[in-house]
């Protein structure tokens, strides 16, 4: 079995020598380059916009503007799922939010589009943003379903009446902040034309979304565009659904008649492809004295754009994770002059943060031990339908016990703020993460060739996760074949539609087609071999043969056996694929997250010293990514929890920190020691392949047992992230 | 104007440069290097780290005429026909490597790092690396490739 081992990444050699190929490393011939010129104000309309001095600039190509922007085929609705936003810009001379394109030069080398932008002259006439959602969570409204299936409003039971008479009642106030992906790879798109076939270089983590939307803008059939992405520098989220800067770009290099590149640069990307929504949550818990808990009642604020009814900050831990008769939750939105929010990695951390505070503060307040109160309150049953038994994939009492064992938990916790080291207090503090389970149905095909090598090809990306090397695994192991003899392409919409890689999914769904897809053409071969009298396995029932390290034998005689390659060389190449509609999506990814911190006395510096994870991801596919995705995901949520946030000028409504100098995330040396474990048990309701998500899951859990380790350091209960020194001071 | 520069050993000549333009982009975009990566043009991320005339600079940041007569040594450069610096092969053997975007500025750093100091403590590769921003991995596999590194 390789499955499961720690293989090392097969495109690790392609990215350490600098020969993978990104979107924007493609070498095109004729190339041209945009520039976009962004609105310098966040609310109001231009009322004279100058391009001559621009479009006279040298290598100059072509200036477009609303007056001569593209016109498109298709308007976005308010609910845009899969377009990132329903503005669809230099259609009109109106400025929603800061960073709207409102122009594009595009000249026969970057900088000279560059320098031309600059001279670009804009009157605007300027009103007033709305910018806060705190200013305005009088106007907050439900916003209307679309087609992806968001909840905003859930009720079982009477909570508030439960919460009414309830023994012990917590409540808090949180606050999370707008956040910004910053992938290490900028947004980049490169649209070529030949003829009215479209070829896009695209950073995209949904080669699917890109093709059908980029298609339904320009008015073409979809099958006239295809989309390439070998490598993707990141995403987490920005570049899970299609913005416009892809179609515009299409749509110029179409008028055009040359190919053009747009790299959006760094600022760009902070007004560009979404954000993490800023949310305010009031959340209150109901409970007896030992910590029973009978109520949540739940209600949250998040922002949203002019012209977008949408939030993604989704709350089902509040209402899944712990059995509790009586819960209620509303979500709501408020609109602001800033772009439209977007799912970023682990959407469900926004509210799980807030959960996992005040089951610390009902442990504060029942004297009962924050993991000893987690498990009085487990749920067996997915409490919003008793009848349906978590079964046999929930594992979340593993995670618990190998988490507390690897941190060494306590079963007393020391008085908030009592333990000091080396001039700071030192506290610890866990928390439970939650995520669910996404799949998507997804399609691998395979060739094998004469020489027994397999050619794995599927339409999915590598947002860095380790697709490329988990494919590998399972179609060797499906085959029963060293995993060298299989070669795994994806990222280009000529290979079979599959899965996108946003929600955690692609592992399970493109790993199961891939496990069929493989099983499916041994089988094949196996028939083929035993019709052929020259083969040794002639005459043998198909079911009685197998395979292993490329050859395939009789079980009851293994003397008698041949290669794949032996049976191809007289059969010719065999192929196989498979399609897997996805499973239903009932299971949920469980894990427990432990922290220790120093705070220090004199400047409210929080340090993280320890952090612990274990996971329950289903079945492990290979040791050393799931390792290394869970260390990055728990990082992630130290970045959420102490650097990390946006901030914005309250009058200008422009973003103050749309760099990586003014916006904070984590770096090697804020990084503690980090220890993983994962409880490693199938979960078949998730997927054939018994895989569930890692990445989101991973991100979840940290950022609230970080800022539970940070009170119980200071005795300072902080509901605002991100916990920055000035809030402990 | 016109710009000389020794990349990876070899003497390369590039016309028409702007003055303006940086290093980074004469690398990418004139000289089919596509390896230093661009991310953020400020300095900030370390994506492009290259090494020039033996320090490692961020390319974003070298105006293209200050690399006249230099010497620029770029990821694809560290490598010896298909065997791998041993930077390199620690990475991959770590898995301190995900999506790979920060990747080549990570190795080059870390080249350097190694150079300096053969046998870093764990508060020296954190220091050394603080100016590599990675947002996949958490960094703790890539502090240990470069241990493993240094032991190798």
């Amino acid at each position: 079995m390789i499955i499961g081992k720690p293989l090392d990444r097969v495109d690790g050699p392609a990215k350490v020598t600098g020969a993978a190929k990104y979107a924007a490393d493609q070498h095109i011939p004729g190339l041209t380059h945009a520039v976009l010129v962004t609105s310098a104000i966040a609310r109001g309309k231009i009322i004279r916009i100058d391009t001559g001095q621009a479009a006279r600039s040298p290598g100059v190509l072509s200036v477009i503007t609303h007056h001569n922007g593209p016109r498109f085929a298709y308007q976005p609705p308010k609910h845009p799922w899969i377009y990132g936003q329903t503005h669809v810009p230099l259609q009109n001379d109106v400025i929603y939010h800061s960073g709207q394109i409102v122009a594009v030069v595009i000249a026969d080398t970057l900088e000279r589009a560059r320098y031309a932008a600059t001279l670009i002259q804009i009157d605007y006439a300027v009103e007033t943003p709305e910018i806060s959602v705190e200013a305005n969570l009088d106007k907050a409204f439900i916003p209307e379903r679309g087609p992806f299936n968001l909840r905003y409003e859930y009720r079982r039971g009477d909570a508030h009446g439960a919460l009414a008479t309830a023994p012990v009642r917590v409540s808090g106030r949180y606050r999370t902040s707008m956040q910004h992906h910053n992938p290490m790879e900028p947004t980049a798109t490169t649209a070529v034309w030949d003829g009215d076939h479209l070829t896009l270089y695209e950073t995209t983590q949904a080669l699917a979304f890109t093709r059908q939307k980029t298609a339904e803008m320009l008015g073409v059939d979809q099958k006239q565009v295809r989309v390439v992405s070998p490598y993707l520098g990141g995403g987490f989220g920005a570049k899970g659904y299609v913005w416009p800067h892809t179609f515009i770009t299409a749509a110029i290099a179409r008028s055009l008649g040359r190919p053009v590149k747009l790299v959006l640069t760094r600022a760009q990307s902070y007004t560009m492809h979404g954000h993490r929504a800023e949310t305010v949550q009031e959340l209150s818990v109901g409970a007896t004295r030992d910590g029973t808990i009978t109520a949540f009642v739940h209600s949250a604020v998040s922002q949203t754009s002019m012209l977008n009814e949408v939030s993604w900050e989704e709350m089902d831990a509040t209402t899944q994770l712990y059995a509790c008769p009586n819960a209620e939750l509303t979500r709501r939105v408020v609109r602001l002059n800033l772009g439209t929010p977007t799912p970023m990695r682990a959407p469900l951390s926004v509210g799980g943060y807030a959960l996992e505070s005040i089951m610390d503060e009902l442990s504060h307040a029942t004297g009962v031990n924050p993991l000893e109160l987690r498990l009085r309150n487990y749920s067996t049953h997915n409490p919003e339908n008793p009848s349906q038994p978590w079964g046999t994939g929930k594992f979340l009492r593993d995670c618990y016990e190998l988490g507390a064992k690897l941190f060494d938990w306590p079963h007393r916790l020391p008085r908030p703020r009592s333990t000091r080291r080396d001039g700071g207090w030192i506290g610890v503090g866990m928390a439970t993460a939650f995520h669910p389970t996404y799949v998507s149905a997804a399609t691998v095909s395979i060739r094998m060739d004469a020489d027994g090598k397999a050619l794995v090809r599927s339409a999915t990306q590598d947002i860095g996760t380790g697709t490329y090397t988990i494919v590998t695994q399972t179609v060797a192991d499906a085959l029963g074949v060293p995993a060298k003899s299989v070669r795994f392409e994806l990222g280009d919409t000529n290979f079979a539609p599959s899965a996108p890689s946003i929600g955690s999914r692609t592992a399970a769904s493109v790993g199961t087609a891939a496990h069929h897809a493989g099983s499916a053409l041994k089988d094949k071969v196996i028939a083929i071999a035993v019709a052929d009298h020259r083969s040794p396995l002639y005459g043998i029932p198909a079911a009685q043969v197998t395979a292993a390290d490329g050859q395939l034998f009789h079980r009851l005689d293994p003397r008698r056996r041949e290669t794949y390659a032996d049976v191809l060389r007289r059969h010719g190449p065999v192929d196989s694929e498979a399609v897997w509609p996805a499973a239903p999506g009932i299971s949920r990814s469980y894990g427990a997250v432990f922290a220790e911190v120093t705070v220090d006395d004199a400047t409210g510096e929080v340090r993280v010293t320890r952090l612990v994870g274990a996971f329950d991801i289903g079945r492990v596919l290979n040791a050393k990514t799931a390792r290394s995705q869970a260390i990055g995901g728990m990082i992630w949520g130290l970045g959420t929890a102490l650097t990390e946030h946006t901030i914005v000028d309250e009058h200008l409504g422009r973003i103050l920190t749309a760099n990586l100098s003014g916006y904070l995330v984590p770096v090697e040396a804020d990084v503690p020691d980090v220890d993983i474990a994962f409880v490693d048990k199938a979960d078949p309701a998730a997927s054939d392949i018994g895989a569930k998500g890692v990445g989101e899951l991973a991100s979840n859990g940290a950022t609230a047992a970080i800022a539970n380790a940070v009170c119980h350091a200071t005795g300072r209960r902080v509901r605002d992230l991100p916990i920055t020194p000035d809030k402990l001071l | 104007m016109r710009v000389n520069i020794t990349v990876n050993g070899e003497a390369r000549q590039v016309d028409d440069v702007w003055p303006g333009e940086s290093l980074l982009y004469v690398l990418r975009e004139r000289l089919g290097l596509p390896g230093s990566k661009n991310a953020c043009e400020q300095g900030e991320c370390g994506s492009c780290t290259v090494y020039m005339d033996g320090t490692p600079v961020c390319a974003c940041l070298v105006a293209a005429g200050q690399a006249e007569g230099r010497e620029v040594r770029t990821v694809e450069g560290l490598a010896s026909g298909d065997t791998l610096d041993r930077v390199q092969q620690a990475f991959v053997d770590a898995g301190a490597v995900q999506c790979g975007f920060c990747t080549p500025g990570l190795v080059v750093a870390a080249h350097d790092l190694l150079t300096r100091t053969p046998q870093p403590s764990d508060p020296e590769i954190r220091e050394a690396l603080a100016g590599n921003l990675c947002r996949c991995t958490g960094y703790e596999k890539i502090l240990d490739a470069v241990r493993m590194a240094a032991r190798s």
